[in-house]
Protein backbone atom coordinates (compact mmCIF):
# COMPACT_ATOMS: atom_id res chain seq x y z
CA UNK A 1 0.00 0.00 0.00
CA UNK A 2 1.02 3.04 -0.42
CA UNK A 3 0.18 6.18 2.07
CA UNK A 4 1.42 9.82 2.23
CA UNK A 5 0.25 12.03 4.03
CA UNK A 6 -0.79 14.87 2.73
CA UNK A 7 0.51 17.80 5.97
CA UNK A 8 3.64 18.71 5.91
CA UNK A 9 6.30 15.65 7.34
CA UNK A 10 7.36 18.25 10.33
CA UNK A 11 3.86 18.14 12.15
CA UNK A 12 4.62 14.74 12.30
CA UNK A 13 7.19 14.39 15.68
CA UNK A 14 9.74 11.37 15.55
CA UNK A 15 9.10 8.18 16.77
CA UNK A 16 10.81 6.84 19.95
CA UNK A 17 11.88 3.61 20.59
CA UNK A 18 11.83 2.07 24.16
CA UNK A 19 12.81 -1.41 25.48
CA UNK A 20 10.11 -3.06 28.29
CA UNK A 21 12.29 -3.67 31.45
CA UNK A 22 9.78 -4.27 33.61
CA UNK A 23 9.23 -7.53 34.33
CA UNK A 24 5.31 -7.61 35.14
CA UNK A 25 4.49 -5.94 32.26
CA UNK A 26 6.36 -8.71 30.12
CA UNK A 27 4.90 -11.47 31.52
CA UNK A 28 1.43 -9.87 31.34
CA UNK A 29 2.00 -8.78 27.66
CA UNK A 30 3.14 -12.59 26.97
CA UNK A 31 0.02 -13.62 28.77
CA UNK A 32 -1.96 -11.56 26.42
CA UNK A 33 0.00 -12.89 23.46
CA UNK A 34 -0.88 -16.58 24.44
CA UNK A 35 -4.42 -15.86 24.04
CA UNK A 36 -4.21 -13.67 20.91
CA UNK A 37 -2.56 -16.62 19.09
CA UNK A 38 -5.08 -19.17 20.10
CA UNK A 39 -7.52 -16.50 19.06
CA UNK A 40 -6.08 -15.43 15.71
CA UNK A 41 -4.73 -19.53 14.95
CA UNK A 42 -8.48 -20.49 15.38
CA UNK A 43 -9.59 -17.75 12.72
CA UNK A 44 -7.09 -19.21 10.38
CA UNK A 45 -8.70 -22.16 10.11
CA UNK A 46 -12.04 -21.08 10.37
CA UNK A 47 -12.34 -18.97 7.37
CA UNK A 48 -15.32 -20.26 5.43
CA UNK A 49 -17.59 -20.40 8.94
CA UNK A 50 -16.67 -16.13 9.63
CA UNK A 51 -16.10 -14.79 5.91
CA UNK A 52 -20.08 -15.87 4.81
CA UNK A 53 -21.42 -13.43 2.54
CA UNK A 54 -23.72 -12.24 5.11
CA UNK A 55 -20.57 -11.53 7.23
CA UNK A 56 -18.70 -9.46 4.52
CA UNK A 57 -18.43 -5.62 5.33
CA UNK A 58 -19.27 -6.26 8.98
CA UNK A 59 -16.40 -6.29 12.10
CA UNK A 60 -15.55 -9.50 13.68
CA UNK A 61 -14.36 -10.07 17.37
CA UNK A 62 -12.60 -13.35 18.22
CA UNK A 63 -12.34 -13.91 21.29
CA UNK A 64 -12.14 -17.55 23.21
CA UNK A 65 -11.68 -18.84 20.09
CA UNK A 66 -15.28 -17.68 18.62
CA UNK A 67 -16.78 -15.02 16.44
CA UNK A 68 -18.58 -12.29 17.64
CA UNK A 69 -19.73 -10.61 14.45
CA UNK A 70 -21.86 -7.06 13.84
CA UNK A 71 -22.06 -3.80 12.72
CA UNK A 72 -20.69 -1.60 15.45
CA UNK A 73 -17.06 -2.38 16.91
CA UNK A 74 -17.68 -1.60 20.20
CA UNK A 75 -21.23 -3.54 20.47
CA UNK A 76 -18.93 -6.77 19.17
CA UNK A 77 -16.50 -6.49 21.71
CA UNK A 78 -18.78 -6.16 24.15
CA UNK A 79 -20.64 -9.38 23.45
CA UNK A 80 -17.61 -10.95 23.00
CA UNK A 81 -15.88 -9.68 26.59
CA UNK A 82 -19.24 -10.78 27.86
CA UNK A 83 -19.00 -14.36 26.71
CA UNK A 84 -15.41 -14.73 27.47
CA UNK A 85 -14.53 -12.07 30.37
CA UNK A 86 -10.79 -14.04 30.87
CA UNK A 87 -9.75 -13.58 27.23
CA UNK A 88 -7.34 -10.47 27.22
CA UNK A 89 -6.14 -11.31 24.10
CA UNK A 90 -9.27 -10.88 21.97
CA UNK A 91 -9.09 -8.59 18.76
CA UNK A 92 -11.33 -7.25 15.95
CA UNK A 93 -11.05 -6.67 12.25
CA UNK A 94 -13.17 -5.42 9.41
CA UNK A 95 -14.16 -8.21 7.47
CA UNK A 96 -13.50 -7.48 3.72
CA UNK A 97 -16.84 -6.86 1.51
CA UNK A 98 -15.35 -8.00 -1.47
CA UNK A 99 -12.53 -10.51 -2.19
CA UNK A 100 -10.19 -8.02 -4.50
CA UNK A 101 -6.61 -7.35 -5.12
CA UNK A 102 -5.25 -4.46 -2.42
CA UNK A 103 -2.47 -1.97 -2.93
CA UNK A 104 -4.02 -0.26 -1.21
CA UNK A 105 -6.98 1.09 -0.19
CA UNK A 106 -9.90 3.89 0.58
CA UNK B 1 16.78 -7.39 17.72
CA UNK B 2 14.30 -9.40 16.49
CA UNK B 3 10.78 -9.23 15.67
CA UNK B 4 9.13 -11.95 13.39
CA UNK B 5 6.01 -11.63 11.36
CA UNK B 6 3.98 -14.26 9.60
CA UNK B 7 2.65 -14.60 6.26
CA UNK B 8 -0.75 -14.47 7.13
CA UNK B 9 -3.84 -16.10 5.34
CA UNK B 10 -6.78 -13.62 5.39
CA UNK B 11 -10.06 -14.20 5.47
CA UNK B 12 -10.69 -12.70 1.77
CA UNK B 13 -8.12 -14.94 0.68
CA UNK B 14 -5.53 -13.01 0.33
CA UNK B 15 -1.66 -14.05 2.12
CA UNK B 16 -0.37 -10.96 3.23
CA UNK B 17 2.83 -9.76 5.56
CA UNK B 18 1.51 -8.92 8.97
CA UNK B 19 2.81 -8.42 12.44
CA UNK B 20 1.24 -9.22 15.36
CA UNK B 21 0.92 -6.12 18.43
CA UNK B 22 -0.55 -4.07 20.61
CA UNK B 23 -1.66 -1.03 20.90
CA UNK B 24 -2.54 1.17 24.23
CA UNK B 25 -5.84 2.75 23.62
CA UNK B 26 -7.36 6.05 24.71
CA UNK B 27 -8.75 3.66 27.62
CA UNK B 28 -5.85 2.61 29.16
CA UNK B 29 -6.06 -0.73 27.94
CA UNK B 30 -3.78 -2.77 25.85
CA UNK B 31 -5.37 -3.97 22.63
CA UNK B 32 -4.29 -6.98 20.05
CA UNK B 33 -3.62 -6.26 16.35
CA UNK B 34 -2.69 -7.19 13.26
CA UNK B 35 -0.65 -4.68 11.59
CA UNK B 36 0.15 -5.31 7.88
CA UNK B 37 3.89 -4.41 6.90
CA UNK B 38 3.67 -1.90 4.19
CA UNK B 39 6.61 -0.70 3.22
CA UNK B 40 5.05 1.92 1.05
CA UNK B 41 3.41 3.71 3.76
CA UNK B 42 4.87 6.48 5.01
CA UNK B 43 3.34 5.93 8.24
CA UNK B 44 2.03 3.74 10.84
CA UNK B 45 -2.02 3.81 10.55
CA UNK B 46 -5.03 2.64 12.75
CA UNK B 47 -7.37 1.81 11.00
CA UNK B 48 -11.11 3.35 11.92
CA UNK B 49 -12.36 -0.23 13.80
CA UNK B 50 -8.87 0.31 16.11
CA UNK B 51 -9.24 3.92 16.52
CA UNK B 52 -12.73 2.95 17.73
CA UNK B 53 -12.19 0.18 19.91
CA UNK B 54 -9.16 2.17 21.26
CA UNK B 55 -11.59 5.08 22.27
CA UNK B 56 -9.04 7.43 21.59
CA UNK B 57 -8.88 11.16 22.10
CA UNK B 58 -7.04 12.72 18.30
CA UNK B 59 -4.67 15.23 19.26
CA UNK B 60 -5.12 16.71 15.77
CA UNK B 61 -7.92 16.06 13.43
CA UNK B 62 -7.28 17.34 10.53
CA UNK B 63 -4.90 15.06 8.92
CA UNK B 64 -5.34 13.30 5.39
CA UNK B 65 -3.54 10.22 4.30
CA UNK B 66 -3.81 9.22 0.52
CA UNK B 67 -3.93 5.99 -1.03
CA UNK B 68 -4.44 4.27 -4.24
CA UNK B 69 -7.78 5.53 -3.63
CA UNK B 70 -7.08 9.02 -2.70
CA UNK B 71 -7.31 11.24 -0.22
CA UNK B 72 -9.00 9.55 3.32
CA UNK B 73 -9.98 11.64 6.19
CA UNK B 74 -7.40 10.74 9.33
CA UNK B 75 -6.78 11.63 12.49
CA UNK B 76 -3.45 12.06 15.04
CA UNK B 77 -3.75 10.17 17.98
CA UNK B 78 -0.99 9.99 20.73
CA UNK B 79 -0.24 6.46 21.96
CA UNK B 80 2.29 3.33 22.40
CA UNK B 81 2.62 0.14 19.82
CA UNK B 82 4.14 -2.63 21.38
CA UNK B 83 6.34 -5.61 19.40
CA UNK B 84 7.54 -9.08 20.53
CA UNK B 85 10.53 -9.64 19.85
CA UNK B 86 11.87 -13.08 18.99
CA UNK B 87 13.59 -13.32 22.58
CA UNK B 88 10.47 -12.73 24.44
CA UNK B 89 11.53 -9.01 25.40
CA UNK B 90 9.11 -6.37 24.44
CA UNK B 91 10.03 -3.39 22.39
CA UNK B 92 7.77 0.03 22.10
CA UNK B 93 7.37 2.59 20.14
CA UNK B 94 5.80 5.76 21.38
CA UNK B 95 4.64 8.94 19.33
CA UNK B 96 1.84 10.11 17.26
CA UNK B 97 0.05 7.86 15.03
CA UNK B 98 -2.27 8.16 12.07
CA UNK B 99 -5.56 7.13 12.45
CA UNK B 100 -8.20 6.29 9.66
CA UNK B 101 -11.66 7.81 10.52
CA UNK B 102 -13.37 6.00 7.20
CA UNK B 103 -14.39 2.57 8.05
CA UNK B 104 -14.33 1.57 4.50
CA UNK B 105 -10.79 3.20 3.36
CA UNK B 106 -8.84 0.21 5.95
CA UNK B 107 -9.31 -3.43 6.55
CA UNK B 108 -6.37 -3.59 9.01
CA UNK B 109 -3.87 -1.23 10.96
CA UNK B 110 -0.81 -0.81 8.79
CA UNK B 111 3.41 -0.61 10.03
CA UNK B 112 4.70 2.13 8.13
CA UNK B 113 8.05 3.17 7.53
CA UNK B 114 7.97 6.09 10.48
CA UNK B 115 8.69 2.32 12.39
CA UNK B 116 10.28 0.00 9.99
CA UNK B 117 12.89 2.91 8.37
CA UNK B 118 14.90 2.01 12.30
CA UNK B 119 15.46 -1.50 10.97
CA UNK B 120 16.83 -3.48 8.35
CA UNK B 121 13.70 -5.76 6.62
CA UNK B 122 13.44 -9.41 5.35
CA UNK B 123 9.82 -10.15 3.24
CA UNK B 124 10.54 -13.61 1.80
CA UNK B 125 7.28 -14.87 0.80
CA UNK B 126 9.56 -18.24 -0.33
CA UNK B 127 11.41 -18.66 2.73
CA UNK B 128 7.92 -17.94 4.31
CA UNK B 129 9.59 -15.16 6.17
CA UNK B 130 8.94 -11.74 7.62
CA UNK B 131 11.80 -10.61 10.09
CA UNK B 132 12.59 -7.33 11.75
CA UNK B 133 16.22 -6.82 12.63
CA UNK B 134 17.38 -4.19 14.77
CA UNK B 135 20.59 -3.96 17.17
CA UNK B 136 23.09 -6.61 16.54
CA UNK B 137 20.99 -8.70 14.10
CA UNK B 138 22.28 -8.47 10.28
CA UNK B 139 21.44 -10.35 7.37
CA UNK B 140 23.36 -11.77 4.50
CA UNK B 141 23.03 -12.45 0.92
CA UNK B 142 24.26 -15.39 -0.22
CA UNK B 143 24.55 -16.79 -3.99
CA UNK B 144 23.48 -20.81 -3.60
CA UNK B 145 24.29 -23.87 -5.37
CA UNK B 146 23.52 -23.23 -9.48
Amino acid sequence: MVIQLKSTEDRWPPIEMVEVTDPNEIAEAQRRREQFDRNSDWLQSHFDDVYTPENRGKIVCIAGREAFVGEDVLEVVARARAAHPDDDGYFTMRLARDKKVIVYAS
Amino acid sequence: MRVDGEWLHCVDGGIRPVVRGEVLGGDGQWHELLLLVDTGADRTVLSAGEFRQGQFVPVETDRRISGVGGLVESVAVDTQLRLKRSDGQQVLFRGQFAACTDPDALDMSILGRDILDMFALLIDRRADLIAILGGQHRCTIQQGPS
